[in-house]
């Protein structure tokens, strides 16, 4: 009788004293190491604790505890019925590389399912889908990025994201801003295809992180890894246009913690391709050699790389006749050349702290010299520039890992000087910068990231650009996202209106040009349908840029002029996208796109469409590929609605030009055969061959006051065959 | 008793005789099946096996169980054999049936797919 009363003394003194119940445990990994920091959370309630220094927690709850979700960084997310009778033993098991799962998969794009941006990754996978030599012709089989020739000359690609130009897109290579400043406009083949090992595709205002120039979207491309890269990987690849190229990779442990990867490229193209005849090579003379070399140390608490990479890229175009070396400024035939020069030297340093995955301390740095020497008929063009970049990220949870922030401090010297025709550019620009960035992520089903950074332009003052991302899981199969943010870049407008310089306008820049800023509200909603016993993946995104201030390169008041300045008056692009993917069979997948874009800006005091933009596109790519891709087929088909063209109508009336182009398709189509050491591939681009007809106004006049070869609107080079094998030798991990 | 030993012995003998028999190929739709036993221990030695045999000519599927160590391939007769694949999957490291595996290639695997110590610690 007395133990009775005493057993429910005791209870009485517990429940009143712990208002309940009480939880007790320890969180381990799967090598029985404790968690420290991981986060127990009392399902459907705020109430939630945190491991201790060993992984061990205690919950009290007023209510009865039924399951408990316990999550952590680099793990995945359990939920597990509570024990209330015995210390619990809850192991959580680590995140396996979702990359490395896919790529065996007829699949090879796909959207990082829990990422609270919009953001797809291209893998390797999907780019052996084109043979693709560079970077610009990596989003051939990408619905979200458009790409398309700038001019009927200098042959350079040009991406366009969300309706507006490719400028407006933060280009990162392995989170350092890459293809900006003076390569901005050619620096997309700066990257050789076969150094890619994946690329995310972000669309709409990105992180802060990696600074303030990502207006539409991000782009970050990861190169081969020192540490996980083929032993060896050649590629050699020849078009029917007499085109080639080689490219080399190798990578090798050095001891058990250095590794290091070559990447070497060259290409040569020196033929003389005129196929419509109008005196003009369709595509440039070219010849490039690239080269990386770096070097990376991976230890239990520190992880550092260093690299460099040197580059000379030449382009010879013009009139037929005009090659390497000749004087543009005397020669006969007229010329277009570039002989852009670049070294670069990179890295990384990241602190870990073992057992503290949500903890780090990360500094990226990177320092260039880029020197281009063009010519534009007998215009010259110099530009030199200086970059040096450094960004400091720290990282670390608010109590528990619900709770992330990043925070850190950038500081970027941009030197640049340049020399046109007779005028003479020159700034240096010095901005600091600090932000912080703060993510909440109580599990799958929701996220949020808020952020926000100020840098001090030495030229501009002060410069805020807040972002904030969310994603929302409204059921298994269906999510939504939602960004907005605001970006700034400045403008290089000379060597961003290079595509306009074949011609015979005269450049007038008005005013000093302002950074250009603006706004990007956007989201999307991906859903999973079952349709005949398989997925029908479909997204739907729509966003909204507005700009508070854009440079207008205007070609449209005077055929005779392009005029630069800011804008005075309203510039807006709505972008509506509907993607679906459908796996017809395990070989079989369809991959179908329609995109509406309404692009107007502010042009000689009028709001009017942007030129060269469709408002309607379709895309529509069948892949075929057998397990580990011995055999490997794949067709693509563009469709381009009609685009609005530059106002020629003081031209005179047989050089004038329509003011709409036509509607066209552009097909690609590739097939492979996999072997063991690698692959071979035989491929068609443009194969219906469509070109635009006459691209050049007054071709035989080029020094003349009306020739113009920058009313680009389709393809200039009709179809194209080409072939290439690929070998490699595995690397052996121990 | 001794009825007794006899009888483990027979048993012992035809267990024996079971694992170190080979499959016999069996005709399928789209040519033979055959299922050979390998020491495969892991799922990277799936992989590594299955990799292999997608590229052998005149295999048309190849899929490997690894709790039971058993690859099933289905190939076309008039291209290839049973002992031309078992050949190959020795080429690769493992043992295949009764054809002994490459020792060279063996050394050359990753840490998890040697088998000894270790093995079963890697069995998932």
């Amino acid at each position: 009788m007395t133990f009775k009363l005493f057993v429910f003394i005791i209870l009485f003194a517990l429940s009143s004293n712990g208002f309940g119940q009480s939880i007790t445990g320890v969180v381990v990994d799967q090598e029985q190491q404790p968690l420290i920091g991981a986060t127990i959370l009392e399902l459907g309630t705020q109430n939630g604790t945190v491991t201790d220094i060993n992984g061990r927690f205690q919950l009290i709850s007023k209510t009865e505890i039924k399951k408990l979700i316990i999550s952590f960084t680099g793990f995945k997310t359990d939920t597990v019925a509570a024990n209330l009778t015995e210390p619990m033993r809850i192991t959580l098991e680590e995140n396996v590389s979702e990359l490395g799962e896919v790529v065996v998969k007829a699949s090879a794009t796909f959207l990082d399912p829990l990422e609270s941006k919009h953001i797809e990754i291209i893998t390797e996978a999907e780019l052996n889908k084109a043979a693709c030599c560079n970077l610009s012709e990596s989003f051939e089989t990408n619905a979200s990025v458009d790409v398309s020739y700038t001019d009927a000359v200098s042959g350079a690609k040009t991406i366009r994201m969300l309706g507006l130009d490719g400028r407006y897109v933060q280009i990162n290579r392995e989170n350092t801003p890459h293809i900006r400043g003076l390569i901005g406009r050619y620096g997309l083949g700066y990257i050789p295809g076969t150094w890619i090992q994946s690329i995310d595709v972000g669309k709409g205002s990105g992180t802060i992180v990696n600074g303030y120039e990502s207006m539409t979207g991000q782009l970050n491309v990861e190169l081969k890894k020192p540490e996980n890269s083929e032993t060896l990987y050649l590629n050699s690849y020849a078009n029917s246009f007499g085109r080639i190229e080689v490219n080399a990779n190798h990578a090798r442990d050095l001891s058990d913690q250095w590794s290091t990867a070559f990447l070497l490229h060259a290409d040569y193209f020196g033929s003389e391709i005129d196929q419509n005849d109008d005196g003009f090579l369709d595509l440039p003379k070219s010849r490039q050699f690239n080269l990386m070399n770096r070097y990376k140390f991976m230890g239990d608490r520190l992880r550092s790389q260093i690299g460099i990479q040197v580059m000379r890229d030449e382009k010879a175009g013009g009139q037929l006749g005009y090659g390497f070396g000749d004087d543009f400024q005397t020669s006969g035939p007229y010329g277009f050349m570039n002989r852009t020069t670049r070294v670069e030297v990179f890295g990384k340093t990241g602190v870990l702290f073992p057992h503290k995955p949500y903890k780090g301390w990360g500094f990226i740095y990177s320092g260039s010299y880029t020197d281009i020497d063009a010519g534009f008929g007998r215009n010259e063009y110099l530009g030199t520039e200086k970059t040096g970049y450094i960004n400091s990220i720290y990282q670390n949870v608010l109590g528990n890992s619900f709770h992330q922030y990043k925070a850190g401090a950038s500081f970027l010297i941009d030197d640049f000087e340049e020399i046109y025709a007779d005028s003479a550019f020159s700034r240096q620009e010095v901005v600091p910068g600090i932000y912080f960035e703060y993510a909440y992520l109580p599990g799958e089903k929701f996220s949020f990231i808020a952020g926000s950074r100020v840098d001090f332009h030495n030229l501009y003052g002060k410069l805020y650009s807040p972002r904030v991302h969310t994603r929302y899981q409204l059921s298994d199969q269906t999510s939504i996202r939602i960004a907005v943010g605001r970006g700034y870049r400045v403008a290089n407008p000379v060597i961003e209106s290079s595509n306009v310089l074949v011609s015979s306008r005269q450049l007038v820049i008005h005013e000093a040009p302002e950074p250009e800023v603006s706004w990007n509200l956007g989201g999307s909603l991906v859903t999973n349908l079952k349709l005949g016993g398989e997925d029908l993946n479909l997204v739907f995104d729509y966003f909204y840029t507005t700009f508070e201030n854009q440079l207008i390169y205007d070609v449209d008041q005077s055929s005779d002029n392009l005029f630069i300045y800011n804008i005075n008056g309203n510039s807006y692009a709505h972008s509506f996208q509907v993607e679906s993917k459908y796996a017809l069979s395990q070989f079989i997948e369809l991959k179908a796109a329609y995109k509406l874009y309404h692009v107007k800006t502010t042009i000689a005091g009028r709001l009017q469409e942007v030129p060269f933009v469709s408002r309607d596109r379709f895309f529509f790519n069948a892949s075929y590929a057998t397990k580990y891709d011995r055999w490997k087929a794949d067709v693509t088909v563009h469709w381009y609605g009609s685009k609005r063209l530059p106002d020629t109508s003081d031209k005179p009336i047989e050089l004038r030009r329509q003011t709409q182009s036509p509607d066209y398709f552009h097909i690609n189509a590739q097939v492979s055969r996999g072997y063991r050491w690698g692959s071979i591939y035989l491929g068609s681009e443009n194969l219906f061959g469509f070109t635009q007809d006459d691209p050049i106004i007054d071709p035989g006049n080029p020094f003349g006051e009306n020739f113009d070869a920058s009313i680009v609107w389709g393809p200039i080079l009709g179809r194209m065959i080409y072939a290439g094998v690929k070998y490699k030798i595995k690397r052996v991990n121990n | 008793m001794k009825t007794l030993k006899s009888l483990i012995l027979v048993v012992l003998a035809l267990s024996c005789y079971q694992t170190s028999a080979q499959q016999e190929p069996v005709k399928v739709a789209g040519g033979n099946k055959v299922e050979i036993k390998t020491s495969a221990v892991c799922n990277m030695c799936k992989e590594a096996i299955e990799y292999d045999l997608a590229f052998e000519k005149g295999v048309k599927s190849a899929e490997l169980d690894v709790p039971s160590k058993i690859v099933t391939v289905v190939y076309n007769p008039k291209k290839t054999d049973a002992n031309k694949i078992r050949k190959r999957i020795a080429k690769v490291g493992y043992h295949a049936d009764n054809v002994k595996r490459d020792s060279l290639a063996y050394e050359k695997l990753p840490f998890c797919c040697k088998d000894g110590e270790h093995e079963g610690e890697h069995d998932r």
